[in-house]
């Protein structure tokens, strides 16, 4: 066979692919499991984090922190950390040019304490030595002598008018409310009504590549390398710190082993602030990394909540209004907490319509370590509490738990707590319809309701509604450059970072469909401030939305100047040009074809620019903040879960047996990577139902190491984890794309609650769902647990 | 603190470095030697991330003192790059979207390895015994447990 043979046959087939994706709505590529750029790196284990690549003649900072979590600081003994070997000096607020300010949204935490502490994650300054071990050796030399202050670790103490204040302006970092219809109306109207206390732990993110900074002095200012979901933000606080003006600070983002959350928020600035003074100060390259103790104590958490509901139903099971009050543990320091009590009042009642909702939620200061930013973003907590609620509802009722849930859910035309009407993009009847077949929920149901032996099984059903959106939390944009390289490659680069979830590979995906080019011939650029323009933060999953669109826009911008040269090149109209697998081809005469890197070197020869950039910005969102009402997001993740336990009921002991989880994610880009998140987040938030509680006594963290606080290995997970992709197209995303990332954390932890509630009739309301908690719920003579 | 200098070999190529006391393999492998796949992440011996075969055994080498390597045979990712055994679990991990983050890889592949070394098909219990040592905080462990078990078989690759 000739070659042009061959490649004309290639043709037709590209073209009957792409004839039946036409007719199917689809494009090119979306939809299929493709290979991450990031892969090849990840497998070869080259060397691309932060740590990574320190280079030589580099020296060493280390964090050290406040040992108590309330007092003055009377005197800091930094003498004898000075004179030990390799120590170059100890840095604290009086090393610091600029302003000593270390925060997200409020400016109420310093880089080193200067006069006080509120925490015992307050960092009082660094170390610099020549090796890692010298700093860390010295650090521990340091003496600091205090005066202690009375200290609060109880939010609703913090929250009492004669509590003590933490910070000048009181104890409440941020406050708001919903309210919706008429709550004493419904109260009036309801056969039942139930009141409930919920309560959730702290929980470590845990990525498993703690904070690192590097920071290399050039140009009258520093380069700064580090583990990061957001470097603009990096940029700007490390500039603060410095006193030198943005441009001076250039950040790039290496390859980050993880992140979840906390390294969008202050963490990073701590150690990229640190490396850079050092760096500046001592004029040689500067490694400021945080080992997993450093890490556990000093960066922001999953912030505690004590969720109070009072619901009020009909006998035939319809809501009719839910009071809440929500009341969010921050630490000491407000960081994303602001917004992460917004996204969880908005998310109250859930995925259930409530014609009246009053919710009134209080973001509170405390002594303990500071929370913020963690994955779910607030959802975890409320949706534990709503949908324990429900099912002690439908307990209390004598109705069926999902029957009482597919009364009362959100379906197109219903209304959620801010009063948004559902549309049609509204899927979560489908994921419960996914769920219940798989789990066989109704024949399981049935079969468990009367079990008398020493082991036993029960099921738990939880629904997800989650906000798509920065809505609330600020403009919603992104931009992407999209750049044509002379060999062909296509070459994307953005503010938006990549750490671990694919989501820029995804964004990259969208490229690739428009373009007809793929992804194999994609590179990735770092993202590095002094290239790339700012994109917003890299948080609420919302890279595959924002960034797929700006990508989108600006792969149809380059499409638009390439396809005209195609069809001169091809003798060919241009609406008969397309482009697939890296092949121009005329539509309707198909021995026409042209290599895309053909293609490129006579766009390079005509001087053709093959350099765009996509910018997004999603509409507004807009919502009243007296009432809480309005549109606060532009579309909805919808999500099921079933969960299946065993338990011993002689010890408490139980297990997790089967997952059926199903999430409306709009249209899967790349439905492994959409498969990797469900399964990654829920495990996750396995370990946050079942063991995962980062435990503060006096305001100390007693097991910041991965001996003590347990996350989940191989042999956690269930054995049995079925999970589904249902597509109902959203109006936000390209191609209808919904997000992903944040959503699987949320369900597993009421889920599971309310499985090991039907299978022993106990109600765990604090989580984590420990076996002994369990235990002691059997066995109602035995005083329960106090701590 | 006394240093020595201590002999081993690392993935076939003999090395002769100084090291002190407190020293342990990782630092050894990492920061003289060069081979950054050997990751730190708890410094514990909790995590597994810094997993690499010392005399043909799993080891943490976060937990192992390098004088302790003396006359010891060390192999990390870095020297099975041309094996094929190696070759076909990455492939599948590729392929099975088994990296996010990326950081636990290189152990994760060094335990499969190893259990690809003596079990041409494992069960998925025996796959999940043999990287239980290792956490993954991104994949919930699923898709790295399919790769293992068709990177485990020694098709036609």
């Amino acid at each position: 066979m000739q070659e042009g043979d061959h490649l004309s046959e290639q043709i037709s087939q590209l073209l009957d692919s792409l004839r039946e994706k036409a007719e199917r709505g689809e494009l090119l590529y979306i939809g299929e499991n493709i290979v991450r750029v990031d892969s090849l790196e990840k497998v070869l284990g080259n060397p691309v984090y932060t740590a990574d690549l320190i280079p030589k003649g580099t020296i060493y900072a280390k964090l050290f922190h406040s040992s108590i979590p309330h007092g003055v600081i009377k005197v800091m003994e930094i003498g004898g950390a000075k004179t030990h070997p390799g120590v170059l000096g100890v840095m604290t607020h009086k090393d610091i040019p600029g302003l000593n300010e270390s925060s997200a949204v409020l400016p109420d935490r310093q880089l080193f304490a200067d006069s006080m502490v509120r925490s015992t994650a307050d960092i009082l300054g660094a170390v610099v030595a020549e090796t890692a071990s010298a700093a860390a050796d010295a650090a521990a030399r340091i003496k600091v002598e205090y005066e202690p202050l009375p200290a609060i670790f109880d939010p609703l103490e913090a929250l009492k008018p004669d509590a003590i204040k933490i910070h000048p302006k009181g104890n409440i970092a941020r406050q708001m409310k919903i309210r919706k219809g008429n709550v004493d109306e419904g109260f009036a109207k309801s056969h039942l009504i139930l009141e409930k206390t919920y309560r959730t732990q702290f929980q470590d993110a845990t990525p498993l590549e703690p904070e690192m900074g590097l920071a290399i002095p050039e140009d009258g200012g520093v380069r700064v390398i580090g583990s990061m979901q957001s470097p603009h933000h990096t940029q700007a606080a490390v500039a603060k710190v410095l006193g030198l003006p943005q441009e001076k600070v250039r950040v790039i983002q290496a390859v980050t082993g993880g992140a979840f959350g906390p390294k969008s928020d202050e963490t990073p600035y701590d150690v990229c602030s640190t490396a850079a003074l050092a760096a500046v100060k001592y004029r040689r390259p500067v490694f400021c990394g945080m080992d997993r103790e450093d890490s556990m104590v000093m960066h922001t958490k999953r912030h505690p909540f004590v969720i109070s509901h009072k619901t009020g139903v009909t006998s035939d099971g319809m809501l009719l209004a839910d009071e809440s009050r929500i009341v969010g543990d921050t630490g000491a320091y407000a960081s994303l907490g602001v917004f992460v009590v917004v996204r969880a009042t908005f998310h109250t009642v859930g995925a259930y319509e409530v014609p009246n909702v009053k919710a009134d939620s209080y973001l509170v200061y405390t002594d303990n370590t500071y929370a913020g930013s963690l994955r779910g973003f607030g959802g975890p907590q409320a949706i534990f509490a709503i949908e324990s609620q429900m099912e002690e509802l439908a307990r209390r009722l004598g109705i069926d738990p999902l029957e009482f849930r597919l009364r009362n859910m959100l379906v197109p035309g219903k209304r959620n707590a801010t009063s948004a009407v559902m549309d049609s993009s509204c899927g979560l009847p489908q994921c419960v319809e996914k769920v219940v077949a798989s789990s066989r929920y109704r024949e399981k149901a049935a079969r468990y309701r009367n079990q008398t032996g020493s082991v036993r099984r029960g099921l738990g059903l939880a629904l997800l509604m989650h906000g798509n959106s920065l809505g609330p939390e600020g403009n919603d944009y992104g931009a992407v450059h999209i750049e044509i390289l002379s060999d062909g490659t296509v070459s994307v680069g953005s503010g938006l970072t990549e750490y671990g979830t694919g989501a820029v590979s995804g964004m990259m995906q969208v490229a690739s469909s428009v373009l007809g080019v793929p992804l194999s011939r994609f590179k990735l650029e770092r993202p590095d401030t002094s290239k790339h323009r700012e994109s917003g933060p890299t948080v609420a999953s919302r890279v595959i939305v924002i960034g797929g669109n700006a990508s989108k826009l600006a792969a149809e911008k380059l499409r638009e100047k390439i396809l005209p040269l195609a069809a001169e090149m091809l003798k060919t109209e241009r609406n008969r040009v397309a482009i697939a697998d890296g092949v121009a081809f005329d539509r309707l005469n198909l021995s026409a074809t042209l290599d895309w890197d053909d293609l490129v070197k006579e766009a390079y020869r005509r001087g053709i620019g093959l350099r765009e950039e996509g910018y997004f910005m999603a509409p507004q969102a807009p919502w009243d903040q007296e009432i809480g009402q309005g549109t606060p997001y532009l579309q909805y993740t919808w999500g099921a879960l079933v969960a299946e336990v065993e338990v011993d009921m002689d010890t408490g002991y139980y297990k997790v047996v089967g997952v059926h989880a199903a999430y409306d994610v709009g249209k899967a880009v790349n439905p492994a990577g959409v498969l990797g998140q469900i399964y990654g987040g829920t495990v996750q938030g396995l370990g946050y139902a079942m063991m995962e509680e980062l435990i503060h006594r006096e305001g100390s963290v007693v097991n910041p190491n991965l001996g003590d606080y347990y996350i989940p290995t191989s042999m956690d997970i269930p054995q049995e984890f079925k999970a589904f992709i249902v597509e109902v197209p959203g109006p936000l995303g390209p191609f209808g794309a919904k997000i992903i990332a944040e959503p699987p954390i949320v369900l597993p932890g009421p889920a599971l609650r309310n499985a090991v509630l039907n299978a022993t009739g106990v109600s765990v309301d604090d989580l984590p769902v420990t076996s002994e908690k369990v235990l002691m719920g059997m066995r109602p003579q035995q005083a329960p647990r106090t701590a | 603190m006394t240093m020595r200098v201590i002999s081993l070999n690392v993935n076939g190529t003999d090395h002769s470095v100084q090291v002190g006391p407190l020293d342990r393999l990782i630092d050894v492998l990492r920061d003289q030697l060069g081979f950054k796949s050997v990751k730190e992440g708890c410094s514990t011996g909790d995590c597994g991330i810094c997993a690499v075969m010392v005399d043909g055994k799993l080891v943490n080498s976060c937990l192992m003192l390098a004088s302790q390597c003396d006359g010891r045979r060390v192999l990390t990712l870095e020297g099975l790059v041309n094996d094929l055994s190696m070759k076909r679990l990455q492939g599948s991990f590729i392929a099975n979207n088994a990296a996010q983050c990326g950081f636990c890889t290189p152990a994760m592949l060094m335990a499969s390895w190893d259990l690809a070394r003596h079990k041409a098909d494992p069960s998925e219990d025996e796959i999940k015994v043999a990287i239980s040592g290792i956490l993954c905080r991104c994949t919930g462990y699923y898709q790295i447990i399919d790769s293992v078990r068709e990177g485990c078989k020694r098709g036609t690759t």
